[in-house]
């Protein structure tokens, strides 16, 4: 592999010198050439040889291809992967010159976007998915001469609120969360997001904060208590889910946002009257025992509420307490809930706007009625559900770049790393004008970031997209697959397990973060385990079928002896108490001792993690964990915690080339090309086989090329079966962990591996690991894929990373100081 | 107003009149979905045990409701839902084919939504309604549980009688209906050029995204206006509004006005698929107008089979699948009725009782959806065939093909053993 790297190396030393001479390129800017006879050219000289009139290989042919239209936009689109990521040509044939490369490249975006403009354009190039497209070691290495970078910066656009931003934004509204307390820094507190529920979905909860007691059990509550689904849609569950280009909002959503609205406004004025009969407000739950008599379990009327008011009391509520509809109330109103549902005051003109509404409902259906009806149309304003970077007002500098000001710049350093509106300080500094530089954004980022009482929700949600951890309680299992894992498969326990578990994974990289000390490496190689009970099984180690069966033995052989001595005791009370009667024996309580298992022995001091509000009775999630060791040589890090393992399996079984792709591409810096649709993408169904053994079927020559930079990668993780308990064998043989990272870009961490702790190791000593982390960190935060004119960004962030000693503070500094972050250009 | 409802696009009010020139067959479809589970008992004819006729069968009491409709009646047992892990209720897996529970979010549409995609448009695609606790419908009148348009995008079903008056017939309405109709049209209106001047000076990537939320108001707005230009025609069908919708003595007048209001929206063509989530997907739900006093989760720990209270709430649902089937053949359509182009599909959202694996799930359909579907018959199946299946066999009814609904080939070998339309079920 080294030797192959080497090789490599040379024939990119020898291509950057081969550049067209006098010939340049800046990334971004259109390719003045006629692309048609460049392509064909191209083609000519670099495909088809191979790809011919005859006996083409892949069965694919290109000599008679011809310019980029709409019936062969789907070979052109696989040519543009093809030769961007460097698969063609094939490594031992002529290299066209990176420039060469590049200008073929672009030329196809442009046309396939051209062509495709009106049936449903071309996006490939965007999709975070394939932001490894480009090349890697032109953005972290020397630039080979003609390639000219123009300074970055990103389009101006406008940019929907996730389901989570717009639940949490909704949230504020209504619930009042606790303030952060130093001593229990983990618990969920105000800026948290809304954490999903018991079921992993997520919802907006109604008076919780005030519901003293309840009638029945855990579903009967559920039933009970008034709640509302997120309206928003999100379509993405892997990856970065959030560029602004991915969503809009549609009209069932837009209808649902008014009806959400009418709750929440009436909520806002009432609290829980608007639920709740007026009896049920008391702090003395006896004192109604007359009105909560027989079954009213899953209803309303079954709930009490205590009296202290707990709700955020807003002008909403003073202008439906106060006598009639005096406009100081009602503009206060507006525009308090204005800024509470956009994050910045309406301008005059929004204001009136928004009154004229309210006055003409209220003219119509009265105050009450009215007043709720009007001050709902804000909730559909565009900036309470889009945050617009449109730099209307700036002035552009010689590269046509304009830089945000004032509340879009506040709102996008805001948004960087919180869900709900800006602090007073950062408020503060948008209005007096301390929001238009770029140390005017350094000093409120450092200000933030210091500040742990300021919760940062968005950092641990780029954490979540990077790692994907938290689909675990998503994958739906077979029962029975499920059982074999050694693991409870009754009822929902499984994946509420699942959910404990993304909420312990968070609070761990919470921990690690709070040391902000090589944080990615910290991430890769912790010991650390965040853990509630359930994960002494989950943390476990799955017997062998010899190791359960002496378990079993050895269970009964202790049972056996118990009753000897039992017996023997009988015998000597009854000869010491001729006569008498024996006393009952104590009934035994019945131990459930899970064979298939040894359990982890997970210790150490208590803390806790962030998670829902009570939305399952006493089933809901419990914050309590405690901060324990992994059990030595069987765990490495969050790629070896059940709840990353499981997010990537499947219903039977572990998921070795989802796991392989995602070293691959997250770590590696590597791009997958897209499955060719010819491909039937199915393992055999072999119960008696292992997962390794079926996997033999992407070792065909076609499925290789791009099987082995995922298969050798994901399966050392099969030293964990598919509900993520550590392994030693597989169908009663020892199990297969070996692997192998291939040419991935960093020569010196190619080769074969013995598990995928040994893996691990590699990983996280590599210096291009590294960089590919800060690229994730950059589209996430950017909200882009990468061009090569951010190379000096991605550079500086790197550069600030490695010396702050791997800080995510000084990483994240850097890039929402940068020109990346900072201007924006207008088409 | 409007939950529940996903907005077509922009038709002609002919589309509305389900008209007999159309070249399109105007089929339509209903899910009725109870609670507590459907138990075999209450519904197979005493002794038969085999797919049989119906004909020379009695109906058993809870069904006998349904007896002179026997010849448009299919009882299907022997399908089952074990992927969907109901036990209390499978939620969105009942009608998504997919694990559902409480709390759990939708995994991928769901079977109704499907269907209204791919039926003739109406000017509104799919209407949810759901009957609950009047507490319940009172201070929840929309509640997703049941249907979806996707992952994680639930479909809200209506509940107020009042809220879905107004959104269907507010054009047509008097006195108060009106009065907020007009007020929230107003609104609507205002909120639609408001969303408009803000698009205007966007980025050209941009005014596409942003335009389908513009276009989302005048979608909105576009029904209600077209909804007023056909209201002579609306006239006809509208339930007359009384005091069930605003004083309501038990919850059952406000489930009795929610179905006709469903009824209406099918008779006037306003929408072809609707979904009555009887219960609301939950396992609690009353039914004190029947003179059951007990409510809620007890309902479901008893055994169905001779049960007084059971044989009241199914006898109640039988009504009303058969007032829904009065009503459909009451209006002519092509050469025969509506009724002939329709299929109505009862079942329960929790396969065949509260505390379930889902080994069984039975299912009454009735019509035959243009003479695609058996009808006056029994169909004993072997278990081994999925819910989806069914959902599969209605999809090509309605002209998509479907090897499997919401189930890929790996679930599909554990949990199907056929492929596509189950046969058995098919003219």
């Amino acid at each position: 592999m080294i030797k192959v790297g080497v090789i490599l190396g040379i024939a990119l030393l020898c291509s950057f010198l081969s550049v067209a001479r006098g010939e340049s390129y800046t990334p971004g800017q259109k390719v003045l050439k006629d692309f048609d006879s460049f392509a064909q050219s191209f083609l000519a000289n670099h495909c088809v040889d191979c790809h011919g009139e005859s006996e083409p290989e892949g069965n694919l042919s290109l000599h008679d291809l011809g310019p980029v239209d709409e019936v062969n936009a789907a070979i052109w689109r696989s040519v543009w992967a093809q030769v961007t990521l460097k698969e063609m040509p094939p490594k031992e044939m002529d290299q066209p010159n990176v420039i060469e490369r590049l200008q073929f490249s672009d030329g196809i975006v442009g046309e396939l976007t051209h062509v495709m403009s009106d049936k449903g354009g071309f996006h490939d190039h965007l999709d975070p998915n394939k932001g490894n497209y480009v090349d890697h070691d032109l953005l972290f290495g020397s630039l080979p001469d003609g390639i000219k970078l123009i300074p970055t910066s990103s389009p101006a656009r406008i940019w929907r609120l996730t389901p989570q931003e717009h639940i949490t934004r909704l949230n504020e509204l209504i619930n009042t969360e606790p303030e952060y307390d130093p001593e229990k820094p983990g618990l969920r507190t105000h800026g948290d997001v809304v954490p999903t529920n018991h079921g992993g979905e997520l919802k907006l909860y109604f008076g919780t904060d005030r519901i003293i007691k309840w009638q029945g059990g855990t579903v009967a509550y559920a039933t009970a208590v008034k709640s509302l689904p997120a309206v928003l849609s999100s379509a993405r569950a892997h990856g970065l889910e959030n560029y602004p280009d991915f969503y809009t909002v549609n009209s069932a959503e837009a209808t649902q946002i008014l009806d959400v609205a009418d709750d929440i406004i009436r909520y806002m004025a009432y609290g829980p009257l608007s639920i709740a009969q007026p009896y049920q407000i008391t702090d003395d739950p006896n004192s109604i025992a007359d009105k909560m008599k027989g079954d009213i379990r899953g209803l309303p009327t079954s709930l009490v509420y205590s009296t202290k008011i707990v709700r955020p009391l807003t002008p909403v509520y003073d202008l439906m307490q106060a006598e009639g509809v005096g406009d100081h109330l009602l503009r206060a109103a507006v525009d308090d809930l204005f800024e509470a549902l956009t994050f910045r005051p309406p301008t005059n003109q929004e204001s009136d706007d928004y009154l004229v509404i309210v006055k003409q409902s209220i003219e119509k259906l009265g105050k009450e009625e009215g007043a709720t009806l009007g001050l709902s149309a804000i909730f559909l304003d565009r900036d309470a559900l889009f945050r617009p970077e449109l730099v209307e007002t700036g002035q552009p500098d010689s590269f046509g770049r304009i830089m945000l000001q004032d509340w879009e710049l506040g709102l996008a350093i805001n948004h960087a790393l919180r869900y709900i509106k800006p602090d007073e300080e950062l408020r503060a500094a948008i209005i007096e004008g301390r929001m238009r530089t770029r140390d005017d954004v350094k000093r409120e980022v450092v200000r933030m970031l210091a500040d742990d009482s300021i919760r940062k929700p968005r950092i641990l949600r780029f954490f979540r997209d990077y790692f994907d951890y938290d689909l675990g309680g998503y994958i739906c299992k077979d029962s029975k697959a499920l059982s074999e894992t050694g693991v409870s498969n009754r009822g929902q326990s499984h994946y509420n397990a699942m959910f404990d578990a993304t909420a312990s994974t968070d609070r761990l990289i919470e921990l690690i973060l709070r040391d902000d000390k090589d944080v990615l490496r910290q991430l890769l190689t912790t010991d650390k385990v965040v853990a509630t009970k359930d994960d002494n099984v989950y943390f476990g180690k799955r017997r062998s079928k010899a190791e359960t069966a002496a378990s079993v033995a050895a269970a009964k052989k202790a049972a056996e002896e118990m009753a000897l001595i039992e017996a023997a005791e009988l015998e000597a009370w009854l000869k010491a108490n001729p006569g008498k009667e024996p006393p009952k024996p104590q009934k035994k309580k019945q131990e459930t001792v899970n064979h298939n298992i040894t359990e982890a022995d997970l210790s150490g001091p208590d803390i806790y993690a962030r998670v829902s509000r009570r939305s399952f009775g006493n089933g809901s999630m419990k914050p309590e964990r405690i901060l324990a060791t992994v059990p030595e040589s069987q765990r490495l890090g969050i790629l070896t915690h059940p709840s990353w393992l499981v997010s990537h399996s499947d219903a039977m079984d572990n998921h070795a080339i989802l796991r392989g792709r995602w070293i691959r591409e997250r770590l590696l810096g590597g791009g997958i090309p897209d499955v060719p649709i010819t491909v039937d993408a199915m393992l055999p169904d072999e119960p008696q086989n292992t997962l390794r053994e079926r996997m033999r079927v992407t070792k065909e020559t076609y499925c290789w090329t791009c099987h082995q930079k995922m298969d050798p990668l994901g399966l050392p993780f099969e030293m964990f079966n598919h509900a993520g308990l550590y392994r030693e064998t597989e169908l009663d043989k020892p199990v297969d962990t070996t692997g192998e990272i291939i040419d991935s870009g960093d020569p010196a961490i190619d080769g074969a591996v013995a598990n995928a702790i040994e893996m691990i190791e590699k990983l996280a000593e590599s210096k291009r690991v590294e960089q590919v982390f800060i690229r994730h960190a950059f589209r996430f935060w950017m909200g882009r894929n990468e061009t090569l004119n951010d190379a000096p960004v991605l550079q500086n962030a790197y550069q600030a990373y490695k010396e702050s000693g791997g800080s995510m503070n000084a990483l994240l500094t850097s890039l929402l100081t940068s020109d990346a972050f900072l201007y924006r250009t207008k088409p | 107003m409007g939950a529940g409802a996903a907005f077509g696009l922009p038709l002609f009010p002919e589309r509305l009149l389900a008209s007999s020139t159309s070249n399109t067959t105007p089929k339509r479809i209903v899910f009725f979905m109870q609670n507590q589970g459907f138990d075999p008992d209450t519904c197979i004819p005493e002794g038969m045990k085999r797919s049989s006729s119906l004909a020379t069968a009695k109906l058993p009491e809870p069904i006998s409701a349904l007896e002179p409709y026997k010849e448009r009646l299919h009882i299907i047992n022997g399908l089952h839902g074990l992927h969907t892990s109901p036990s209390h209720s499978a939620f969105f897996g009942a009608l998504g084919g997919y694990r559902g529970s409480d709390g759990v979010p939708p995994s991928a549409s769901t079977i109704d939504y499907e269907l209204s995609k791919v039926l003739p448009p109406t000017l509104l695609p799919h209407l949810c309604i759901g009957m609950d606790s009047i507490e319940n419908m009172t201070t929840k009148p929309t509640i997703a549980t049941l249907s979806a348009s996707g992952a994680g995008q639930p479909i809200f079903m209506h509940s107020n009688p009042n809220h879905l008056y107004q959104m269907l017939f507010g054009g047509i309405s008097t006195g108060d209906i009106r009065r907020q109709h007009e007020a929230r049209s107003n609104v609507l209106n205002q909120i639609e050029e408001l969303a408009a001047s803000k698009g205007r000076f966007l980025p050209t990537a941009d005014q596409q995204r942003y335009g389908q939320f513009v276009e989302g108001f005048k979608e909105v707005n576009g029904l209600r206006d077209r909804l007023g230009t056909v209201a002579d025609h609306l006239r006809k069908f509208a339930p007359p509004v009384d005091a069930r919708y605003t004083n309501p003595e038990f919850e059952t007048d406000w489930h009795d006005v929610l179905l006709e209001l469903g009824i209406s929206s099918l008779t006037s063509g306003i929408t072809n698929t609707l979904t009555i989530g009887s219960g609301r997907g939950e396992i609690f739900g009353a039914w004190k107008g029947l003179g059951i006093e007990q409510q809620g989760h007890n309902l479901g720990h008893m055994e169905q089979p001779g049960n007084p209270i059971w044989i009241k709430i199914r006898q109640y649902n039988c009504r009303m699948l058969v007032r829904i089937m009065e009503a459909l053949e009451s209006v002519p359509e092509g050469s025969g009725t509506m009724m002939d182009h329709t299929l109505i599909v009862y079942t329960s959202n929790n396969a065949d009782k509260q505390h379930t694996s889902g080994a069984n799930w039975p299912v009454m359909l009735l019509g035959n959806f243009d003479g695609t579907f058996k009808t006056g018959c029994f169909t004993q199946l072997d278990g081994k065939r999925p819910l989806n299946s069914l959902y599969a066999t209605i999809l090509q009814a309605a002209g998509v093909s479907c090897d499997y609904f919401n189930m890929d080939e790996k679930l599909a070998r554990k949990f199907d053993t056929g492929v596509g339309p189950i046969k058995e079920l098919l003219v």
